[in-house]
């Protein structure tokens, strides 16, 4: 399991991701976490929402009510265009630590 | 017996009373254990448990308001940045204006001597200085939201005071830069040192109310 301040740290940058592929809702996104990590990022569902109201408030994303294929109530959120920008920012910033880390471990075992 | 509606119904119930009050995060919450709850009856749990599964993913009313607050505080610093924003611009006019009249000595400032332009110019400079401070310094730490309302407001009224006494008493209420061929710049000291001291207040408002945020964020993440 992944701990708690990489999880919380991970949050903004991997919903921009997901919303830079096409608009998308907060169970969906939550799913689409789980999945792609094996179940090993594990978000507290409702603290996503906390985390998408924030973005919405900073102008990152915004959301717009919808309707389910069943005809339920839901809240789409898609990217904005300083949200782009700030993905940009984050991959670059993840990359960077990612490159280094990388590096160091390479440097363990040569 | 168990009832998945009177059991939803229960927990909006809980959420509301720990202080998750706003319609749309509720709402949305609600839909999500919607989902939730219909997702796992669909892959053959039955709705008690269900339920019971969905409400601990979706986690603790308590936990969740406190991650809502960070919401309103983010809201909170986004409308003191437009306030800032406009505090800049006010005061980049007022200093323009204030500077230009006393270095070129129009209308009543015509017959200022060197030392009151000089006093005139350095209480221009403290008020930018005094703004600076806050604008671009270290702001108040100041938590609730109503008070920082409170003093925004008192503020602004104090500083709208100190501005009407000044045209309407000392300079006259029309025409105020060429009524009156004298000018003390005394007034300028009364005026525009308080003046400083709101924009720099609602500047460093913002910074605190960010800072609060980021706080949050820190312990959120070491809890």
């Amino acid at each position: 399991m992944i701990r708690k301040e990489l999880v919380a740290a991970s949050a903004e940058p991997l919903i921009l991701s997901l919303l830079s592929r096409g608009e998308s809702y907060g169970y969906a996104i939550i799913q689409e976490v789980k999945v792609r990590s094996d179940g090993k990022l594990q978000w507290t569902d409702g603290m996503l929402y906390p985390v998408l109201h924030r973005m919405a408030h900073r102008g990152l994303i915004k959301s717009r009510w919808g309707e389910s294929e069943t005809g339920r109530k839901r809240k789409y959120y898609s990217l904005k265009k300083d949200g782009k920008a700030a993905m940009a920012n984050h991959h670059e910033q993840w990359s960077l630590v990612h490159a280094v880390l990388a590096g160091l471990r390479k440097e363990q075992y040569v | 017996m168990f009832d998945l509606e009177t059991s939803i119904v229960d927990w909006r119930r809980q959420m509301l009373a720990a202080g998750i009050q706003s319609p749309v995060p509720l709402e949305e919450l609600e839909i999500h254990l919607r989902e939730d709850i219909e997702r796992q009856m669909k892959s053959g749990l039955n709705a008690q448990r269900a339920f019971e599964d969905a409400i601990q993913d979706i986690g603790k009313a308590n936990m969740l308001k406190s991650e809502f607050e960070k919401v309103d505080a983010t809201k909170a610093a986004n409308q003191l940045k437009q306030c800032r924003i406009v505090m800049v611009a006010c005061l980049g006019v007022e200093s323009l204006f204030w500077t230009t009249c006393l270095l070129l000595k129009i209308g009543r400032f015509s017959e200022i001597t060197a030392a009151q332009q000089m006093s005139g110019l350095a209480a221009v400079a403290v008020m930018i200085l005094l703004a600076g401070i806050g604008l671009f310094g270290h702001g108040p730490v100041i938590l609730s939201r109503k008070v920082k309302a409170l003093i925004c407001t008192s503020n602004g009224r104090l500083v709208g005071l100190l501005w009407a006494w000044f045209f309407c008493y000392i300079t006259g209420p029309v025409g105020f830069l060429f009524m009156l061929p004298k000018f003390d710049g005394g007034p300028l000291w009364i005026m525009l040192p308080p003046a400083g001291i709101l924009f720099g207040f609602i500047g460093g408002l913002e910074k605190a109310a960010l800072k609060k945020t980021a706080m949050a964020d820190l312990s959120a993440s070491q809890s």
